[in-house]
């Protein structure tokens, strides 16, 4: 494969092809799917987030590569078994969002990497670019939340494309810390305030323009309550991109929605009305009754007077 | 030993990777076989791990390159073949 304008993408297979042979045909695949876009997109991410630092793209690589490992593993079982692995948010928090070293080495870099690598994250990407942002215009004035910031990709995505000011909300001190390096790298931190913060024991106020809540639902024991809470955070007559994964199981999912219409259904039960969605699979099923992974992701807003 | 190890895996390998007349070694990778991709990658873990009885942590999953690696994880873990 040749890289010439894309030199960074070259080093990023270069460095995939010699860690994790099995996992390098996904660059082709991407690129025959979504052309020069995603590689412009990809080395962009590459070249100002990870400054084309080789030792820094190896680990990333690393990470990616060491958290697709463990998630796949638990599709296979997941499988057979069709149900999560029993786990509290308590044990999920502490075994994940809590811990640095899980968080920065593998988690972090895994997630970042697949808004890119992950046929379905990026297709959610896509939907963001092309049927979110068209709602949000300039958002000259205006603000976003972003609730569960992950990786911070989100946020950076509003901030760079935008002039919205923002307010992140996380409980892992770690997917802070990431957040703020990644909105740093792309000089937009300083019309962004992250939030160690728990918005159900301590609900934000005012109401946002918008927001972004991407793939959190399934981290949660009580979804329905969380998203009843996130209602209040929207202004009416606002937007929200709401995101959850399904039959996706990971280290940190705890609530398992089977399909794209029991996300729908907790959504408009909390208050909000569907303006558009998008649900797509990781990959096409290999035999007839495999379970895949989805990304179901839905454009909300509220009605005056909610 | 590692003869003995890769002829017990081998049926495994074949079954996975969709080829009945595979020839196992040690220098065996990803980049000698059509089918070695990610996912039947994960099966073969899996498939690994059942007929050991042993379980493998992602740590050890990284390093895991060709057959040689599977064969030298195994033994450590007390496989006999």
């Amino acid at each position: 494969m040749k890289f010439d304008e894309y030199p960074s993408v070259g080093f990023f297979y270069d460095s995939l092809s010699f860690q994790f042979p099995y996992f390098a045909a996904v660059i082709q695949k991407q690129i025959d799917s979504f052309g020069d876009h995603w590689l412009k997109l990809f080395e962009n991410e590459l070249k100002v987030f990870f400054s084309n630092d080789k030792k820094r793209i190896d680990q990333a690589v690393r990470g990616y590569g060491k958290f697709s490992l463990d998630s796949m593993k638990l599709q296979v079982k997941f499988q057979k078994a069709k149900e999560y692995e029993n786990k509290t948010y308590e044990e999920a928090a502490s075994e994940v969002y809590q811990n640095k070293e899980y968080m920065f080495g593998l988690y972090l870099p895994g997630i970042l990497l697949s808004h890119y690598l992950w046929r379905h994250h990026f297709l959610q990407h896509i939907f963001f670019l092309e049927k979110f942002l068209p709602l949000v215009g300039s958002g000259d004035g205006k603000v976003f939340y972003d609730i569960g910031v992950g990786t911070g990709f989100y946020s950076k995505e509003m901030l760079t494309r935008t002039k919205l000011k923002g307010r992140g909300f996380d409980l892992s001190p770690h997917s802070l810390e990431h957040t703020l390096m990644l909105l740093g790298a792309h000089n937009v931190a300083n019309r962004y305030e992250a939030n160690l913060r728990d918005i159900i024991k301590e609900p934000v106020t005012p109401a946002a323009d918008y927001l972004v809540n991407i793939e959190v639902l399934e981290h949660l024991e009580d979804p329905q309550m969380f998203l009843n809470f996130l209602t209040k955070m929207l202004k009416s007559g606002g937007y929200g991109l709401i995101s959850a994964a399904i039959n996706a199981p990971n280290a940190d999912h705890i609530y398992l929605y089977r399909n794209s219409d029991e996300v729908a259904s907790h959504l408009v039960r909390a208050g909000f009305e569907i303006v558009d969605s998008t649900v797509d699979a990781a990959y096409t099923p290999r035999t007839e009754g495999d379970i895949v992974p989805v990304n179901a992701a839905f454009i909300v807003t509220k009605k005056e007077g909610r | 030993m590692g003869q003995k190890i890769i002829d017990s895996i081998t049926p495994i390998f074949r079954e996975v990777f969709d080829d009945p007349s595979l020839i196992v070694t040690k220098e065996l990778s990803a980049n000698d076989v059509k089918n070695w991709d990610s996912l039947n990658h994960i099966i073969l873990i899996v498939e690994l791990e059942t007929l050991t009885g042993l379980f493998f942590s992602t740590d050890e999953l990284v390093n895991l390159k060709n057959v040689g690696d599977f064969v030298q994880l195994l033994a450590e873990k007390g496989y006999r073949g």
